[in-house]
């Protein structure tokens, strides 16, 4: 099977951010995305999700290595400054690369 | 009844003892947890039986008497901030958007606090008005939006209502409990007492037992926090202390004079001495992301609840006796 590679970036930020990160999302054109609740610890303490604004959000996204170089960018200077959270990218290879393609609108 | 005797009374009701077990639960690492969806049904349940048995009793009352003690609900919720703001600036020596920030939780209300309140005042058959909730519902917001812009015109001088002031209000006025209170209450208004009678059986007869499996979560939400009164220092716990003494005479004379009766009194000073701890975090986040959550989280979840629904119900009950003389 053949399979092409695009970059999976990864935002895990506190759960009050979705809405934000979601907007930076939109943005950049960004088409899909899976969002889950998790819960764990950082360096600003514990972050217990036994209330859903309490804890924590992990959002996946699947983009062209280009847009995620953009994306990140973004995310460091307007959402990492004022949410906790982390974000990571691994590279990833995918079944149908057109998913992917982010649309400007 | 005296003081000690309320306390007693309070601490041992059926709520008041699961709360407890909740926390020592915690601290034992006894790793019980309830699935997260309960908070939010638990909570669901509650708002929507105390805005519509408030909304059938608005039905019953009419506007003409709501409205005054409703004013004086939002008036309490615009000026709270105002000398929390002082107080955190001057005496704790706290930043202004930091200080904002908790002055708006201050101001702000707590719906367990509240409907823990009614269970109380059910408790020791105390009548109330049953359209509180009412007041419930208008004074969540006020503090929350003097908050936000406290805290912008202090932090950033020049554009303090900023771009995205829209999103700031949308979050404050129509947070999820506000507008849950809301519907319910106009749904119990639209229903009168045939609506009472029909969900008798859902919304009045097993209240306190889903209150008190509330409070047994509360619990244990409140314990997980206690580790980080570490990280607040003495003088915001001492904060978190004793202004809800103070907001709870404030409220309790304001309730008095816009004409409510002892039990509704009483429940202005329950209102006027919470703190919010979900819909003004959740606004301070996006619209002071600068404010340390921890700060304000921790006075308000870890030191101002537990203290409020243990000793602070009581002695609010306690106030009402000393100053109002009619409360048995």
């Amino acid at each position: 099977m053949t399979t092409h590679p695009m970059t999976l970036v990864t935002v895990v930020c506190e759960a009050l951010a979705r809405q934000p990160l979601l907007e930076i999302l939109r943005e950049h054109g960004v088409r899909g995305y899976t969002l889950f609740p998790v819960e764990g610890a950082g360096n600003k303490g514990d972050r217990p999700a036994d209330i859903e604004e309490f804890g924590n959000i992990q959002v996946e996204v699947i983009l062209p290595e280009a847009e995620a170089n953009r994306l990140l960018e973004n995310l460091a200077s307007r959402f990492l400054s004022r949410f906790l959270g982390i974000v990571y990218t691994a590279e990833v290879r995918v079944l149908r690369p057109t998913k992917f393609e982010t649309h400007r609108s | 009844m005296d003081l000690w005797q309320s306390i007693r009374l309070n601490v041992a009701s059926p709520p008041l003892l699961f709360f407890a077990l909740g926390v020592v639960s915690v601290l034992l690492r006894a790793d019980l947890r309830l699935p997260e969806p309960v908070y939010v049904l638990l909570s669901t349940y509650l708002l929507m039986a105390i805005g519509f048995k408030g909304g059938v009793a608005l039905n019953e009352a009419g506007f003409s008497q709501v409205w005054l003690p409703a004013v004086a609900a939002v008036a309490l919720g615009v000026v709270i901030p105002l000398w929390c703001y002082g107080i955190l600036r001057m005496g704790l020596r706290l930043s202004a958007v930091d200080a904002a920030a908790i002055g708006a939780h201050y101001g702000s209300v707590s719906a367990v606090t509240f409907v823990t309140a009614l269970q109380y005042l059910a408790s020791i058959q105390i009548p109330y008005e049953n359209y509180a909730s009412a007041f419930l519902a208008v004074m969540e917001s006020p503090a929350i939006v003097v908050g936000v812009l406290l805290g912008r015109w202090a932090g950033q001088k020049g554009q303090w209502l900023g771009p995205d002031m829209r999103r700031v209000l949308h979050e404050a006025l129509l947070g999820r409990s506000v507008f849950l209170l809301v519907g319910s209450l106009l749904a119990g208004f639209i229903c009168g007492s045939r609506g009472a009678e029909s969900t008798h059986g859902f919304f009045v007869m097993p209240f306190e037992g889903v209150l008190t499996l509330f409070l047994f979560e509360m619990g244990m939400v409140a314990a997980r926090r206690l580790g980080d009164l570490r990280r607040v220092g003495v003088g915001l716990v001492a904060f978190g202390l004793v202004m809800p003494v103070l907001h709870g005479a404030v409220g309790m004379v304001v309730g008095h004079w816009s004409g409510l009766s002892p039990g509704g009194s009483f429940l202005m000073a329950v209102l006027a001495a919470s703190a919010s701890y979900i819909a003004a975090p959740a606004a301070m986040r996006l619209a002071l992301p600068e404010a340390n959550p921890t700060l304000y989280l921790t006075a308000s979840l870890a030191v101002t609840f537990p203290f409020n629904v243990t000793l602070g119900l009581p002695l609010y009950a306690q106030m009402v006796r000393w100053w109002l003389g009619t409360f048995p």
